[in-house]
């Protein structure tokens, strides 16, 4: 192999071990002493779990605490490291470092109870210190917020802390558990011994599996953490190699080069189903499409008529789209906000009716239909476009594809650029209010101009202490939104992977709203225990 | 073609009964040529259907005689459900304007700006070249995304997109023919019967590179067209739901391995004939016109 | 001479230069890698404070002059994207770009050369003929294309070969095959070109004239000669190859230089773009200063021309 970092610290061990490294020696060492005391568990982990990643990895995904607000990262950090709380099978925050949590009844302080016995990779104890450190180290997303809120961390014992906030927040806990890498946890003295760069290299964590080497722009090896709390993974290693061409990557799968294909869509998704031996695997994150009228806000476009806007609504066969594109498994939802966001108002189910359409395209003057002008779109979601535009020539509506490569169409969007119809997403993490925030209200990012009554209602919500009545304004807001035909929402995109045969459990889709395997000390392969 | 009629010319390069010696001349090659030009032409009246629109009802029809396919679509339907076959007669269309005036904006480009470069040396000389050795450091494709990302991908823009791409070629090929025109007898004479820089340029230097700029431009449509398919693999060509050739192999591309053969298949059969005569083509015109190309 | 070279020398600085300006501005106006970093939505704050990590938020000028100042001392920044120093990640994947472009060199002159010699001992004839379509295919077909099809039919159909990746020369074979075939066409042009010019020198003429067997005379004598050129070339496209495997390289998961440019330019990944463009149009410039320099030493009119 190429990697040269993958050996160079390592001047003894040759052959078979080759790859293991002198921070590994020194855990395997660590782990003989834990094993003493820790439960006569099953077997010890066998075999090796190859997964195709669509993406490059990047070493700062390693790392809590640059955690970008993208939910790329987490592919890594449920394998490497642990959080004092995050989403499970069957809650979306379950306890994990932290045993347990009390909030104060003023709101301003949450008491944590750490889990005994919790070590990190390279033997330490998980002490609250690096909890401690953890969150104040962590820069990443929303970092700037949870810092200003967070008034300091008091330490008791090494078991026992208390975090302090300046004023009540309700969403403290949703930052700290999951729209943040804040509440991950990073071994205070290594990282100061190793330095941040250092750390990034050779990371060390609490999670299920070790990190064992890394080459950029081509795999990611790890290796079972027997010491884990939870229980020691059934899978020896895990690889992560980055496939970026589709067709290439199911056919690695095919040839059993690869255990799990992440990202497989469109035809090679049937492919996937016709295969025998091979399994598709969709899940449902929080990323939802629409389509957006930016001239809806001048008089002089057609798109100000709300008519129109709706006939657009009306245009789109979703359902046979969905079934072409993502095979059904896509949500047909309606709206713009993640049906597993906070606060989420579900809309009424959306409607394709092209007679009504064109009636009213007809009662807004277009009787035979009109040049609605250019369609913008990020190329690698084309696809879309391509069937939406057949839909809406159905009605009159003739508009022009326009993808632009995704750097230049996210510059465009947000700085106001595009006209006529853009067709957009978002997989930000937050809640309904971060998302009307951005797409919605005034001033947002992507938002091209708001309506007062929209605005009212967020800036009410934005000082709203209790939670009820929060909920309120921000369903009336949703209604709004969908009232006033802002969008034509498409659906909330299924993310379908590929699973081979010697796959037992998969762990796809046992986190609710997470896309990737997870978590991993769950998965197995067949015929092994 | 070859010649000027300008009196002080002495002797061209090569005699104009030269392009005439059909000796060789590939007449397979220039009729497929000819046949995709007659039917980008004449695609209106040829495509059975709109190769803009379909129908997801009718998604990945196979040929009609194959199982499951039907007359009503010969060659079958792609993803969005679109008669293949009206794609590829449109697509002959695109394919040939954009190779064409992808080829004719480099060639305009290049040539002018070798024989500025050749004729007049001294700085405008320096400049060019430097662009020139500039350009020629950048990866073309590296280069042909980035523009695309500044202008956006439409079927102007990526004629421009390529055209600026490969203007270089032509730029050093006919800036050294220039120089070695300049010491010829008539572009002396042509000085000495005191015409101007410009008129040389245009009606001594011009008329007796344009062999030259033909070849290439033949050479060079290939080039083109396959990095017009190249960049639509990369999500940067000619936009959907226009049928291009190099499009519909890149959409089709997934189909492939589905066994949707005729998505990819045909389109590239169309690319790989159009590029292969143009380049037999290109061979014998530069045996014949100009055989000092020999490094293309 | 030596005022010559210092010219060049000079001609090839100043064409840096520019790249380097070019490929700053270029990669700048293009999109801005915050916003393919973060999803569409995040605060304002967090954009705001990954401008400020990147150094993106002080004006053009100050920023170019930064990246100029390190590149003088052989840096070339740290990576947005994997946050780490690009010079690195470069050298990481050097080898697998050489390894590729050499193997696909090979493959391709194997098929070049030959065609070659074939096309101008037998002008006009069936070889003549075969051999020309076969090293024009690869020019006239998009690589993404042969390989998908290599892939399906070497991998997924015989099961021979591995899809992708990178590690055994077995994963070498097509992405070399596909990049040389590529590559053959332009070999194959010259070595005929100039297998034909050798062949009507007088130097051969006296040889036939000795009645050397007809095998000797093209294969030991002309093919000899004719081969200075297609190196010369070859030498350039080696370099060529480096830089234009990106396609190739996405379809086979190949590791190599021209994925890196490619990930570089889908992030917007500016210390990667800047790196990759300008180390490899230095190496660009530097092969084409050699042969400007070969040619005027083997040609010393070359040299009082310009």
């Amino acid at each position: 192999m190429l990697s040269s970092q993958r050996d160079h610290d390592d001047p003894i061990v040759r052959g078979n071990a080759a790859r293991a490294t002198r921070r590994k020696l020194l855990s395997a060492a660590a782990l003989g002493v834990l094993a003493i005391g820790a439960k006569p568990a099953r077997a010890a982990p066998d075999g090796e779990l190859r997964i195709g990643a669509h993406v490059s990895l990047a070493p700062t995904w390693f790392d809590p605490a640059e955690t970008s607000g993208i939910i790329t990262p987490f592919m890594m950090l449920y394998a490497m490291h642990d959080a004092m709380m995050k989403a499970m099978p069957g809650n979306p925050m379950a306890p994990c470092l932290a045993e347990s949590w009390t909030m104060a009844p003023d709101g301003l302080s949450y008491a944590f109870t750490l889990r005994k016995g919790v070590r990190f990779h390279n033997g330490e104890v998980l002490t609250a210190e690096d909890v401690k450190f953890s969150l104040e180290r962590y820069r990443g997303a929303s970092s700037k917020a949870l810092k200003e809120r967070v008034a300091g961390v008091d330490i008791h014992d090494p078991h026992q802390l208390t975090i302090r906030l300046n004023q009540p927040w309700p969403d403290f806990l949703t930052f700290y558990a999951s729209a943040t890498g804040a509440g991950w946890i990073v071994p205070k003295k290594y990282v100061q011994q190793i330095g941040e760069d250092g750390f990034k290299k050779a990371p060390i964590g609490a999670g299920p599996y070790k990190f064992v080497s890394f080459t950029p722009g081509v795999e990611l090896v790890c290796e079972a953490f027997e010491g884990y709390w939870r229980k020691a993974p059934a899978i020896k290693r895990l690889v992560f190699k980055v496939v970026p061409d589709e067709a290439t990557r199911l056919a690695a799968l095919q040839r059993g080069e690869l255990d799990i294909a992440y990202s497989i869509r469109g035809e090679l998704a049937d492919e996937l189903v016709r295969t025998p031996g091979l399994t598709i695997k969709p899940a449902l994150g929080s990323a939802p499409f629409w389509l957006y009228f930016p001239e809806q806000w001048d008089p002089q476009s057609p798109w100000h008529d709300r008519r129109v806007r709706l006939a657009t609504n009306l245009a789109l066969d979703l359902k046979t789209i969905n079934q072409a594109l993502t095979l059904g498994y896509s949500r047909l939802t309606g709206s713009v906000f993640p049906e597993n966001f906070e606060f989420y108002w579900q809309p009424p189910a959306p409607v394709y009716d092209p007679a009504r359409a064109r009636k009213l395209l007809a009662e807004a003057g277009h009787v035979r239909g009109f040049d609605a002008g250019d369609y913008y779109c990020d190329t690698s979601y084309a696809n879309i476009g391509e069937v939406v535009l057949n839909n809406l020539r159905e009605v009159g509506i003739r508009v022009k594809l326009r993808p632009l490569e995704r750097a230049a169409f996210f510059k465009a969007y947000s700085e106001k650029k595009l006209k006529n119809i853009v067709q957009g997403a978002s997989g930000a993490f937050g809640n309904c209010a971060t998302r009307a925030e951005a797409f919605v209200a005034k001033g947002g990012t992507y938002a091209y101009g708001s309506y007062p009554d929209i605005d009212a209602l967020f800036a009410e919500q934005a000082v709203q202490m209790d939670r009820a009545k929060r909920e309120v304004i921000l369903h009336r807001l949703q209604q709004l939104v969908h009232d006033k035909t802002i969008f034509a929402p498409i659906w909330q995109l299924a993310f379908i992977s590929g699973v081979g045969p010697r796959v037992g459990q998969s762990g796809f889709g046992l986190i609710k709203g997470f896309v990737y395997t997870a978590p991993y000390e769950e998965l197995t392969l067949k015929g092994k225990a | 073609m070859t010649v000027t009629t300008h009196p002080v010319v002495a002797t061209a390069p090569t005699p104009p009964t030269a392009f005439w010696r059909l000796q060789g001349f590939p007449l397979i090659p220039a009729l497929i040529l000819l046949f995709i030009a007659f039917v980008a032409v004449f695609a209106d009246v040829l495509a059975p259907y709109d190769p803009q629109i379909g129908s997801l009802a009718r998604r990945f029809r196979p040929p009609a005689w194959q199982e499951g396919g039907s007359l009503a679509h010969l060659l079958g339907t792609d993803h969005v459900g679109r008669d293949v076959l009206s794609r590829l007669i449109f697509g002959a269309r695109v394919s040939m304007i954009v190779g064409i005036t992808a080829v004719l904006v480099a060639g305009g480009i290049g040539t002018l700006l070798g024989i500025v470069s050749g004729y007049l040396g001294g700085w405008a000389d320096q400049v060019i070249m430097r662009l020139t050795d500039t350009w020629l450091a950048l990866p073309a494709l590296t280069f042909a995304i980035f523009l695309a990302a500044i202008v956006g991908p439409s079927e102007l823009n990526i004629i421009l997109i390529l055209g600026l791409v490969y203007w270089t070629r032509y730029a050093r090929v006919i800036r050294g023919e220039v120089l070695s025109l300049k010491q010829r007898e008539f572009v002396r004479l042509a000085i000495v019967a005191g015409c101007s820089k410009r008129v040389i340029m245009w009606r001594h230097i011009l008329p007796n590179v344009i062999n030259s700029a033909v070849v290439l431009a033949t050479l060079m449509l290939g080039v083109v067209i396959v990095t017009e398919a190249s960049l639509s693999f990369l999500g940067v060509g000619v936009p959907p739901p226009k049928p291009a050739w190099g499009l519909m192999m890149a959409d089709g591309k997934k189909g492939l391995m589905v066994g949707y053969w005729w998505l990819t298949v045909l389109p590239g059969i169309c690319i790989m004939l159009m590029v292969l005569s143009a380049n037999l083509l290109g061979d014998w015109l530069r045996v014949k016109l100009d055989p000092q190309l020999r490094q293309l | 001479m030596r005022q010559y070279i210092l010219r060049r020398v000079g001609y090839s600085l100043v064409s840096l230069f520019l790249l380097s300006l070019v490929i700053f501005l270029f990669v700048r106006v293009t999109g801005d890698p915050v916003s393919l970093l973060v999803e569409p939505g995040a605060s304002p704050e967090d954009i705001e404070n990954m401008r400020r990590q990147f150094g993106l938020d002080r004006p053009l000028w100050v920023q170019y002059w930064h990246f100029m100042a390190s590149l003088a001392t052989g840096d070339l920044g740290l990576s947005f994207y994997y946050r780490t120093p690009v010079l690195e990640l470069y050298f990481q994947r050097l080898p697998n770009s050489l390894l590729l472009a050499a193997v696909a060199m090979g493959l391709s002159l194997l098929i070049g050369i030959p065609s070659g010699i074939l096309a101008a001992v037998r002008v006009g004839g069936f070889w003549d003929s075969a051999g020309k379509i076969f090293a024009l295919l690869g020019l006239s077909l998009p690589s993404f294309w042969v390989g998908l099809v290599l892939i399906l039919f070497f991998s997924v159909y015989l099961g021979w070969l591995p899809s992708s990746g990178s590690g055994t020369t077995l994963h070498l074979l097509m992405p070399a095959f596909t990049l040389g075939w590529y590559f053959a066409a332009a070999h194959m042009r010259l070595t005929r070109s100039s297998m034909l010019e050798v062949l009507g020198s007088e130097y051969i003429k006296l040889a036939r004239l000795k009645g050397l067997p007809e095998a000797l005379v093209i294969g030991k004598h002309a093919f000899k000669n004719a081969l200075i050129p297609v190196i010369t070339l070859a030498g350039i496209n080696l370099v060529v190859m480096i830089n234009v495997a990106v396609v190739v390289e996405t379809v086979f998961a190949w590791p190599g230089i021209g994925r890196l440019l490619y990930e570089g330019i889908t992030f917007r990944d500016f210390p990667i773009v800047q790196g990759v463009v300008i180390i490899g149009g230095g190496m660009i410039v530097l092969v084409n200063l050699l042969v400007d320099i070969f040619y005027a030493l083997i040609d010393p009119r070359i040299r009082l021309e310009s």
